[in-house]
Protein backbone atom coordinates (compact mmCIF):
# COMPACT_ATOMS: atom_id res chain seq x y z
CA UNK A 1 0.00 0.00 0.00
CA UNK A 2 2.80 2.37 1.00
CA UNK A 3 4.62 1.45 -2.23
CA UNK A 4 1.52 2.34 -4.30
CA UNK A 5 1.36 5.82 -2.64
CA UNK A 6 5.02 6.35 -3.41
CA UNK A 7 4.44 5.36 -7.05
CA UNK A 8 1.57 7.85 -7.35
CA UNK A 9 3.75 10.54 -5.75
CA UNK A 10 6.54 9.91 -8.25
CA UNK A 11 4.03 10.00 -11.14
CA UNK A 12 2.67 13.38 -9.94
CA UNK A 13 6.17 14.74 -9.57
CA UNK A 14 7.02 13.62 -13.11
CA UNK A 15 3.81 15.22 -14.39
CA UNK A 16 4.65 18.44 -12.58
CA UNK A 17 8.11 18.46 -14.18
CA UNK A 18 6.58 17.84 -17.61
CA UNK A 19 4.07 20.68 -17.08
CA UNK A 20 6.87 23.00 -16.00
CA UNK A 21 8.86 22.05 -19.11
CA UNK A 22 5.82 22.63 -21.30
CA UNK A 23 5.23 26.00 -19.67
CA UNK A 24 8.86 26.98 -20.37
CA UNK A 25 8.52 25.94 -23.99
CA UNK A 26 5.31 27.92 -24.37
CA UNK A 27 6.85 31.05 -22.92
CA UNK A 28 9.86 30.54 -25.19
CA UNK A 29 7.77 31.53 -28.20
CA UNK A 30 6.61 35.11 -27.71
CA UNK A 31 4.74 37.12 -30.31
CA UNK A 32 4.83 40.66 -31.67
CA UNK A 33 2.07 42.79 -30.16
CA UNK A 34 0.75 46.30 -30.80
CA UNK A 35 -1.15 47.93 -27.99
CA UNK A 36 -1.10 44.48 -26.34
CA UNK A 37 -2.84 42.83 -29.31
CA UNK A 38 -1.07 40.21 -31.37
CA UNK A 39 0.10 41.44 -34.74
CA UNK A 40 -1.91 40.11 -37.65
CA UNK A 41 -0.34 40.21 -41.08
CA UNK A 42 2.98 41.94 -41.45
CA UNK A 43 4.49 45.17 -40.23
CA UNK A 44 7.70 47.04 -40.97
CA UNK A 45 9.95 48.08 -38.14
CA UNK A 46 12.45 50.75 -39.14
CA UNK A 47 15.13 52.42 -37.13
CA UNK A 48 18.65 53.53 -36.61
CA UNK A 49 20.97 52.34 -33.89
CA UNK A 50 21.05 54.65 -30.90
CA UNK A 51 24.54 53.31 -30.38
CA UNK A 52 26.53 50.48 -31.93
CA UNK A 53 30.11 49.27 -31.95
CA UNK A 54 31.98 46.13 -32.91
CA UNK A 55 35.21 45.17 -31.19
CA UNK A 56 37.89 42.70 -32.14
CA UNK A 57 40.32 42.92 -29.20
CA UNK A 58 42.25 46.15 -29.69
CA UNK A 59 40.18 47.54 -32.57
CA UNK A 60 36.69 49.01 -32.29
CA UNK A 61 34.60 49.98 -35.30
CA UNK A 62 31.61 52.32 -34.95
CA UNK A 63 29.05 53.51 -37.46
CA UNK A 64 27.34 56.86 -37.01
CA UNK A 65 24.44 55.70 -39.17
CA UNK A 66 23.41 52.11 -38.58
CA UNK A 67 19.96 51.73 -40.04
CA UNK A 68 17.78 48.68 -40.39
CA UNK A 69 14.47 47.57 -41.88
CA UNK A 70 12.80 44.56 -40.35
CA UNK A 71 9.58 43.04 -41.64
CA UNK A 72 7.80 41.26 -38.80
CA UNK A 73 4.91 38.81 -38.49
CA UNK A 74 3.54 36.17 -36.19
CA UNK A 75 3.56 32.68 -37.61
CA UNK A 76 1.63 30.09 -35.60
CA UNK A 77 1.71 32.44 -32.61
CA UNK A 78 5.45 32.97 -32.70
CA UNK A 79 7.09 36.22 -33.68
CA UNK A 80 9.37 36.09 -36.70
CA UNK A 81 11.03 38.61 -38.90
CA UNK A 82 13.13 39.27 -41.93
CA UNK A 83 15.86 41.88 -41.89
CA UNK A 84 15.80 43.16 -45.45
CA UNK A 85 17.98 46.26 -45.31
CA UNK A 86 20.85 47.39 -43.14
CA UNK A 87 22.74 50.35 -44.59
CA UNK A 88 25.84 51.42 -42.67
CA UNK A 89 27.34 54.87 -43.11
CA UNK A 90 30.05 57.04 -41.59
CA UNK A 91 31.97 54.20 -40.01
CA UNK A 92 35.22 54.83 -38.17
CA UNK A 93 37.66 52.98 -35.92
CA UNK A 94 39.36 53.89 -32.67
CA UNK A 95 42.73 53.58 -34.45
CA UNK A 96 44.45 56.60 -35.93
CA UNK A 97 45.83 54.29 -38.61
CA UNK A 98 42.70 52.42 -39.73
CA UNK A 99 39.78 53.80 -41.69
CA UNK A 100 36.75 51.92 -42.97
CA UNK A 101 36.87 51.95 -46.75
CA UNK A 102 33.81 49.75 -47.35
CA UNK A 103 31.25 48.13 -45.10
CA UNK A 104 28.03 46.40 -45.98
CA UNK A 105 25.55 43.72 -45.02
CA UNK A 106 25.71 40.65 -47.24
CA UNK A 107 23.32 37.80 -48.00
CA UNK A 108 20.24 39.78 -47.01
CA UNK A 109 17.54 39.09 -45.95
CA UNK A 110 18.53 37.70 -42.58
CA UNK A 111 15.86 35.80 -40.70
CA UNK A 112 14.92 36.57 -37.15
CA UNK A 113 12.77 35.00 -34.47
CA UNK A 114 11.55 35.84 -31.00
CA UNK A 115 12.31 33.73 -27.99
CA UNK A 116 12.41 34.02 -24.22
CA UNK A 117 15.48 33.71 -22.08
CA UNK A 118 14.81 33.60 -18.34
CA UNK A 119 11.48 35.48 -18.72
CA UNK A 120 13.10 38.22 -20.87
CA UNK A 121 11.98 38.43 -24.50
CA UNK A 122 14.78 38.18 -27.04
CA UNK A 123 15.12 38.68 -30.76
CA UNK A 124 17.57 36.38 -32.51
CA UNK A 125 19.02 37.55 -35.83
CA UNK A 126 20.37 34.65 -37.86
CA UNK A 127 22.70 34.41 -40.84
CA UNK A 128 24.46 37.69 -40.11
CA UNK A 129 27.15 38.54 -42.63
CA UNK A 130 28.87 41.92 -42.76
CA UNK A 131 31.92 42.62 -44.92
CA UNK A 132 34.41 45.29 -43.88
CA UNK A 133 37.38 46.55 -45.84
CA UNK A 134 39.80 48.54 -43.72
CA UNK A 135 42.27 50.96 -45.24
CA UNK A 136 45.32 52.82 -44.10
CA UNK A 137 48.96 52.32 -45.08
CA UNK A 138 49.93 51.95 -41.42
CA UNK A 139 46.89 49.84 -40.55
CA UNK A 140 47.76 46.17 -40.24
CA UNK A 141 44.34 45.28 -41.60
CA UNK A 142 44.85 47.50 -44.64
CA UNK A 143 43.71 45.62 -47.76
CA UNK A 144 42.40 42.78 -45.58
CA UNK A 145 38.75 41.95 -46.04
CA UNK A 146 37.13 41.17 -42.71
CA UNK A 147 33.83 39.30 -42.64
CA UNK A 148 31.62 39.25 -39.57
CA UNK A 149 29.37 36.18 -39.49
CA UNK A 150 27.11 34.36 -37.07
CA UNK A 151 23.92 35.07 -35.19
CA UNK A 152 23.10 37.66 -32.56
CA UNK A 153 20.57 37.64 -29.75
CA UNK A 154 19.34 40.89 -28.22
CA UNK A 155 17.08 41.47 -25.25
CA UNK A 156 13.87 43.43 -25.83
CA UNK A 157 12.79 46.06 -23.34
CA UNK A 158 9.04 46.49 -23.80
CA UNK A 159 8.87 49.61 -21.64
CA UNK A 160 11.53 51.45 -23.66
CA UNK A 161 10.73 49.75 -26.99
CA UNK A 162 14.35 48.94 -27.61
CA UNK A 163 16.50 45.91 -28.37
CA UNK A 164 19.91 45.64 -26.73
CA UNK A 165 22.76 43.55 -28.09
CA UNK A 166 25.93 43.03 -26.08
CA UNK A 167 28.19 40.20 -24.92
CA UNK A 168 25.74 39.29 -22.12
CA UNK A 169 22.72 39.04 -24.42
CA UNK A 170 24.67 37.09 -27.04
CA UNK A 171 25.91 34.70 -24.38
CA UNK A 172 22.46 34.34 -22.75
CA UNK A 173 20.85 33.56 -26.09
CA UNK A 174 23.57 31.12 -27.12
CA UNK A 175 24.56 33.20 -30.14
CA UNK A 176 27.90 34.54 -31.32
CA UNK A 177 29.43 36.71 -33.97
CA UNK A 178 32.83 35.89 -35.39
CA UNK A 179 35.40 37.80 -37.39
CA UNK A 180 38.94 36.75 -38.27
CA UNK A 181 37.96 33.29 -36.99
CA UNK A 182 37.28 34.45 -33.46
CA UNK A 183 34.41 35.60 -31.31
CA UNK A 184 33.94 39.35 -31.35
CA UNK A 185 32.06 41.80 -29.20
CA UNK A 186 29.09 43.72 -30.53
CA UNK A 187 27.21 46.35 -28.60
CA UNK A 188 24.07 47.85 -30.04
CA UNK A 189 20.96 49.63 -28.84
CA UNK A 190 18.13 49.77 -31.37
CA UNK A 191 14.65 51.34 -31.19
CA UNK A 192 11.76 49.05 -32.15
CA UNK A 193 9.21 51.25 -33.82
CA UNK A 194 6.62 50.37 -36.46
CA UNK A 195 6.46 52.47 -39.61
CA UNK A 196 3.66 50.97 -41.65
CA UNK A 197 0.21 50.01 -40.32
CA UNK A 198 0.90 50.49 -36.61
CA UNK A 199 2.70 53.84 -36.52
CA UNK A 200 2.92 55.39 -33.05
CA UNK A 201 1.44 52.24 -31.49
CA UNK A 202 3.33 50.67 -28.60
CA UNK A 203 5.21 47.61 -29.81
CA UNK A 204 5.80 44.88 -27.28
CA UNK A 205 6.90 41.27 -27.25
CA UNK A 206 5.35 38.72 -24.96
CA UNK B 1 104.28 63.80 -46.73
CA UNK B 2 103.26 60.28 -47.71
CA UNK B 3 103.21 59.28 -44.04
CA UNK B 4 100.93 62.21 -43.27
CA UNK B 5 98.60 61.24 -46.15
CA UNK B 6 98.47 57.65 -44.93
CA UNK B 7 97.65 58.86 -41.43
CA UNK B 8 94.85 61.06 -42.74
CA UNK B 9 93.44 58.20 -44.81
CA UNK B 10 93.51 55.87 -41.81
CA UNK B 11 91.75 58.48 -39.69
CA UNK B 12 89.12 58.98 -42.39
CA UNK B 13 88.54 55.24 -42.71
CA UNK B 14 88.28 54.93 -38.95
CA UNK B 15 85.79 57.79 -38.89
CA UNK B 16 83.71 56.12 -41.61
CA UNK B 17 83.83 52.81 -39.75
CA UNK B 18 82.79 54.47 -36.50
CA UNK B 19 80.03 56.38 -38.29
CA UNK B 20 78.79 53.16 -39.85
CA UNK B 21 78.82 51.47 -36.47
CA UNK B 22 77.04 54.46 -34.99
CA UNK B 23 74.41 54.41 -37.73
CA UNK B 24 73.83 50.71 -37.24
CA UNK B 25 73.41 51.18 -33.53
CA UNK B 26 71.04 54.11 -34.08
CA UNK B 27 68.98 52.16 -36.61
CA UNK B 28 68.51 49.33 -34.14
CA UNK B 29 67.75 51.65 -31.25
CA UNK B 30 65.03 53.60 -33.04
CA UNK B 31 62.10 51.21 -32.84
CA UNK B 32 60.02 51.30 -29.70
CA UNK B 33 57.18 49.35 -28.07
CA UNK B 34 55.81 46.42 -30.07
CA UNK B 35 57.71 47.65 -33.12
CA UNK B 36 61.02 46.48 -31.61
CA UNK B 37 60.02 42.96 -32.66
CA UNK B 38 60.40 44.01 -36.27
CA UNK B 39 64.02 45.20 -36.11
CA UNK B 40 64.95 42.58 -38.72
CA UNK B 41 62.07 43.39 -41.05
CA UNK B 42 63.27 44.99 -44.29
CA UNK B 43 60.80 47.84 -43.71
CA UNK B 44 63.04 50.43 -45.36
CA UNK B 45 62.20 48.72 -48.67
CA UNK B 46 59.04 50.48 -49.81
CA UNK B 47 57.86 47.33 -51.57
CA UNK B 48 57.46 45.74 -48.14
CA UNK B 49 53.90 46.28 -46.94
CA UNK B 50 53.86 44.06 -43.85
CA UNK B 51 56.45 42.86 -41.37
CA UNK B 52 56.16 39.33 -40.08
CA UNK B 53 57.59 37.59 -37.04
CA UNK B 54 56.36 34.05 -36.50
CA UNK B 55 57.73 31.85 -33.76
CA UNK B 56 56.99 28.14 -33.83
CA UNK B 57 57.00 27.20 -30.17
CA UNK B 58 55.93 23.56 -30.45
CA UNK B 59 54.55 20.99 -32.85
CA UNK B 60 56.01 18.13 -34.80
CA UNK B 61 57.38 17.14 -38.16
CA UNK B 62 56.65 13.60 -39.27
CA UNK B 63 58.85 12.40 -42.11
CA UNK B 64 57.83 8.93 -43.16
CA UNK B 65 58.21 6.77 -40.06
CA UNK B 66 60.16 9.36 -38.05
CA UNK B 67 58.47 11.88 -35.82
CA UNK B 68 60.49 14.84 -34.59
CA UNK B 69 58.86 17.00 -31.94
CA UNK B 70 59.63 20.72 -32.12
CA UNK B 71 61.18 21.51 -28.77
CA UNK B 72 63.31 24.53 -29.63
CA UNK B 73 61.63 27.67 -31.03
CA UNK B 74 62.00 28.29 -34.75
CA UNK B 75 61.64 31.89 -35.97
CA UNK B 76 60.47 32.97 -39.40
CA UNK B 77 60.87 36.71 -39.97
CA UNK B 78 60.89 39.13 -42.85
CA UNK B 79 58.55 41.25 -44.88
CA UNK B 80 55.54 40.66 -47.10
CA UNK B 81 54.84 42.62 -50.25
CA UNK B 82 51.64 43.79 -51.88
CA UNK B 83 49.07 41.07 -52.17
CA UNK B 84 48.08 39.96 -55.65
CA UNK B 85 44.88 37.93 -55.58
CA UNK B 86 45.34 37.52 -51.83
CA UNK B 87 48.91 36.21 -52.00
CA UNK B 88 51.96 38.27 -51.10
CA UNK B 89 55.61 37.73 -51.98
CA UNK B 90 58.12 37.49 -49.14
CA UNK B 91 61.23 39.55 -48.45
CA UNK B 92 64.21 38.18 -46.52
CA UNK B 93 64.98 39.40 -43.01
CA UNK B 94 67.40 42.33 -43.00
CA UNK B 95 69.87 40.42 -40.81
CA UNK B 96 69.88 37.53 -43.28
CA UNK B 97 68.28 35.10 -40.83
CA UNK B 98 64.84 34.62 -42.34
CA UNK B 99 64.39 31.14 -40.86
CA UNK B 100 66.36 30.51 -37.69
CA UNK B 101 68.29 27.26 -37.49
CA UNK B 102 67.07 25.46 -34.40
CA UNK B 103 68.39 21.88 -34.20
CA UNK B 104 65.67 19.57 -32.92
CA UNK B 105 66.53 16.31 -31.23
CA UNK B 106 65.61 13.21 -33.24
CA UNK B 107 64.18 10.67 -30.78
CA UNK B 108 66.32 7.54 -30.72
CA UNK B 109 69.36 9.37 -32.02
CA UNK B 110 71.70 7.56 -34.37
CA UNK B 111 70.35 4.19 -33.34
CA UNK B 112 66.90 5.40 -34.22
CA UNK B 113 67.81 6.17 -37.79
CA UNK B 114 70.73 3.81 -38.52
CA UNK B 115 69.95 0.31 -37.25
CA UNK B 116 73.20 -1.40 -36.39
CA UNK B 117 71.93 -4.93 -36.92
CA UNK B 118 71.07 -4.59 -40.60
CA UNK B 119 74.04 -2.41 -41.57
CA UNK B 120 77.10 -3.47 -43.59
CA UNK B 121 80.18 -4.40 -41.55
CA UNK B 122 81.97 -1.11 -42.21
CA UNK B 123 78.95 0.93 -41.18
CA UNK B 124 78.50 -1.30 -38.12
CA UNK B 125 82.10 -0.65 -37.07
CA UNK B 126 81.70 3.09 -37.55
CA UNK B 127 78.42 3.17 -35.63
CA UNK B 128 80.09 1.23 -32.84
CA UNK B 129 82.90 3.76 -32.81
CA UNK B 130 80.49 6.69 -32.67
CA UNK B 131 78.30 5.03 -30.06
CA UNK B 132 81.30 4.34 -27.89
CA UNK B 133 82.16 8.00 -28.15
CA UNK B 134 78.70 8.99 -26.98
CA UNK B 135 78.07 10.76 -30.25
CA UNK B 136 74.75 9.10 -30.79
CA UNK B 137 72.54 12.17 -30.76
CA UNK B 138 71.09 13.26 -34.08
CA UNK B 139 69.64 16.68 -34.70
CA UNK B 140 67.20 17.65 -37.37
CA UNK B 141 67.30 21.28 -38.50
CA UNK B 142 64.78 22.89 -40.79
CA UNK B 143 66.34 25.17 -43.39
CA UNK B 144 65.05 27.22 -46.27
CA UNK B 145 65.73 25.33 -49.49
CA UNK B 146 65.35 28.37 -51.71
CA UNK B 147 65.74 32.13 -51.31
CA UNK B 148 63.22 33.83 -49.01
CA UNK B 149 61.68 35.45 -52.09
CA UNK B 150 60.20 32.01 -52.89
CA UNK B 151 58.06 32.10 -49.73
CA UNK B 152 54.43 33.17 -50.17
CA UNK B 153 52.02 34.39 -47.51
CA UNK B 154 48.30 34.99 -47.48
CA UNK B 155 46.99 36.99 -44.55
CA UNK B 156 43.42 36.53 -45.76
CA UNK B 157 43.76 32.75 -45.75
CA UNK B 158 45.56 32.83 -42.41
CA UNK B 159 42.67 34.72 -40.83
CA UNK B 160 39.89 32.93 -42.72
CA UNK B 161 41.16 29.43 -41.86
CA UNK B 162 41.05 28.31 -45.47
CA UNK B 163 43.52 27.84 -48.29
CA UNK B 164 47.28 28.15 -48.06
CA UNK B 165 48.44 30.70 -45.49
CA UNK B 166 52.18 30.09 -45.83
CA UNK B 167 54.01 28.40 -48.67
CA UNK B 168 57.60 27.59 -47.82
CA UNK B 169 60.32 25.59 -49.64
CA UNK B 170 62.32 23.76 -46.98
CA UNK B 171 64.84 20.99 -46.46
CA UNK B 172 65.72 18.96 -43.39
CA UNK B 173 69.35 18.82 -42.31
CA UNK B 174 70.20 15.66 -40.33
CA UNK B 175 73.22 16.39 -38.21
CA UNK B 176 75.61 13.99 -36.50
CA UNK B 177 79.39 13.46 -36.82
CA UNK B 178 78.73 10.07 -38.40
CA UNK B 179 76.22 11.44 -40.89
CA UNK B 180 78.57 14.21 -41.95
CA UNK B 181 77.71 17.82 -42.75
CA UNK B 182 75.71 17.24 -45.90
CA UNK B 183 72.97 14.83 -44.89
CA UNK B 184 69.76 16.43 -46.17
CA UNK B 185 66.22 15.49 -47.02
CA UNK B 186 65.36 18.00 -49.70
CA UNK B 187 67.57 20.43 -51.56
CA UNK B 188 67.41 23.69 -53.44
CA UNK B 189 66.79 21.76 -56.66
CA UNK B 190 64.35 19.34 -55.05
CA UNK B 191 62.80 21.13 -52.06
CA UNK B 192 60.08 20.01 -49.72
CA UNK B 193 57.18 22.40 -50.35
CA UNK B 194 55.04 23.09 -47.32
CA UNK B 195 51.62 24.53 -48.07
CA UNK B 196 50.66 25.39 -44.52
CA UNK B 197 47.07 26.20 -43.66
CA UNK B 198 45.10 27.27 -40.62
CA UNK B 199 42.13 25.43 -42.15
CA UNK B 200 41.58 21.79 -43.04
CA UNK B 201 44.02 19.72 -45.07
CA UNK B 202 43.06 17.29 -47.83
CA UNK B 203 45.96 14.83 -47.96
CA UNK B 204 46.21 11.64 -49.96
CA UNK B 205 46.00 8.37 -47.99
CA UNK B 206 47.19 7.05 -45.63
CA UNK B 207 47.06 10.49 -43.96
CA UNK B 208 43.66 11.89 -43.13
CA UNK B 209 42.49 15.49 -42.89
CA UNK B 210 43.77 17.53 -40.00
CA UNK B 211 42.86 21.07 -38.98
CA UNK B 212 44.85 24.13 -38.11
CA UNK B 213 43.47 27.29 -36.55
CA UNK B 214 44.06 31.00 -36.79
CA UNK B 215 44.09 31.33 -33.02
CA UNK B 216 43.20 34.50 -31.18
CA UNK B 217 43.93 37.89 -32.62
CA UNK B 218 44.61 41.08 -30.76
CA UNK B 219 45.46 44.45 -32.24
CA UNK B 220 48.31 46.41 -30.71
CA UNK B 221 49.84 49.84 -31.31
CA UNK B 222 46.53 51.35 -32.43
CA UNK B 223 45.75 48.73 -35.01
CA UNK B 224 49.15 48.79 -36.71
CA UNK B 225 50.27 45.47 -35.20
CA UNK B 226 48.32 42.22 -35.04
CA UNK B 227 49.22 39.55 -32.53
CA UNK B 228 47.96 36.04 -33.18
CA UNK B 229 48.40 33.58 -30.38
CA UNK B 230 47.81 29.84 -30.55
CA UNK B 231 47.90 29.88 -34.34
CA UNK B 232 48.27 26.35 -35.67
CA UNK B 233 49.63 25.87 -39.19
CA UNK B 234 49.41 22.40 -40.66
CA UNK B 235 50.19 20.47 -43.83
CA UNK B 236 50.11 16.71 -44.22
CA UNK B 237 49.95 16.47 -47.98
CA UNK B 238 53.60 17.22 -48.77
CA UNK B 239 56.11 14.86 -50.26
CA UNK B 240 59.81 14.62 -49.50
CA UNK B 241 62.65 13.41 -51.70
CA UNK B 242 65.16 10.79 -50.55
CA UNK B 243 67.90 11.69 -48.08
CA UNK B 244 71.20 12.42 -49.76
CA UNK B 245 74.79 13.10 -48.72
CA UNK B 246 74.59 11.12 -45.47
CA UNK B 247 77.74 9.49 -44.12
CA UNK B 248 80.27 11.58 -46.03
CA UNK B 249 82.32 9.37 -48.33
CA UNK B 250 80.14 6.44 -47.25
CA UNK B 251 77.05 8.19 -48.52
CA UNK B 252 76.45 5.44 -51.06
CA UNK B 253 76.06 3.07 -48.09
CA UNK B 254 74.55 5.27 -45.39
CA UNK B 255 72.00 7.31 -47.35
CA UNK B 256 70.08 4.18 -48.48
CA UNK B 257 70.03 2.92 -44.88
CA UNK B 258 68.57 6.20 -43.67
CA UNK B 259 66.02 6.20 -46.47
CA UNK B 260 65.03 2.66 -45.54
CA UNK B 261 64.56 3.79 -41.95
CA UNK B 262 62.53 6.85 -42.93
CA UNK B 263 60.27 4.64 -45.00
CA UNK B 264 57.90 6.01 -47.61
CA UNK B 265 58.04 9.78 -47.75
CA UNK B 266 55.69 10.34 -50.66
CA UNK B 267 52.68 12.64 -50.20
CA UNK B 268 50.32 11.35 -47.55
CA UNK B 269 53.07 9.97 -45.33
CA UNK B 270 54.41 13.20 -43.88
CA UNK B 271 53.03 15.82 -41.54
CA UNK B 272 53.99 19.26 -40.31
CA UNK B 273 52.19 20.74 -37.32
CA UNK B 274 53.48 24.12 -36.25
CA UNK B 275 52.10 25.91 -33.20
CA UNK B 276 52.92 29.57 -33.53
CA UNK B 277 52.72 33.01 -32.07
CA UNK B 278 52.63 35.48 -34.93
CA UNK B 279 53.18 39.21 -34.98
CA UNK B 280 52.31 41.15 -38.13
CA UNK B 281 52.86 44.88 -38.51
CA UNK B 282 52.10 47.37 -41.21
CA UNK B 283 55.56 48.22 -42.57
CA UNK B 284 54.54 51.86 -42.91
CA UNK B 285 53.86 52.00 -39.16
CA UNK B 286 57.27 50.49 -38.42
CA UNK B 287 58.88 53.07 -40.73
CA UNK B 288 56.92 55.83 -39.01
CA UNK B 289 58.01 54.61 -35.58
CA UNK B 290 61.57 54.53 -36.81
CA UNK B 291 61.34 58.12 -38.06
CA UNK B 292 59.61 59.35 -34.90
CA UNK B 293 62.38 58.03 -32.66
CA UNK B 294 65.66 59.25 -34.07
Amino acid sequence: MRRSKTTIGVAFAALAVLCAMFATTASAAPAWKFESKSLEGTEVVLGGAIESSMTIPGLTTKCENFLYKLTIENASGTGKGSLTEMPLYNCTTNSKYCTVEKIGAENLPWSSKLTTVSTTPYIIIEGVKVGILYEGEACVLGETFVTVTGSAGGSIDNSKETATFNSSTLSASGTELKALSQKIEWNGLFPTEAFQWHREQALSVS
Amino acid sequence: MQKHRRGALATALLAVALAALGLTATAQAKLTGEYTRFANCPYTNLEVKKCLLSTTTSGEVVLGKKKVPIEKPVVLQGGAGKQVEGIAPFFAASNGITLSKAPQNVPGGLLGIVPEASSPALVKALIKFFLENSLTGVNSTLELAKPASEIRVSENNLAAEEGVALKMPVMVHLENPFLGKSCYVGSSSSPIIWNLTTGKTAPPAPNTSISGKAGFIEFLEEGSVAFLKEAKLVDNAWSAPKATGCGGILSFLVSPIINAQLGTTTAGNNTAILNNTIYIAAAAAVRLNNEEHP
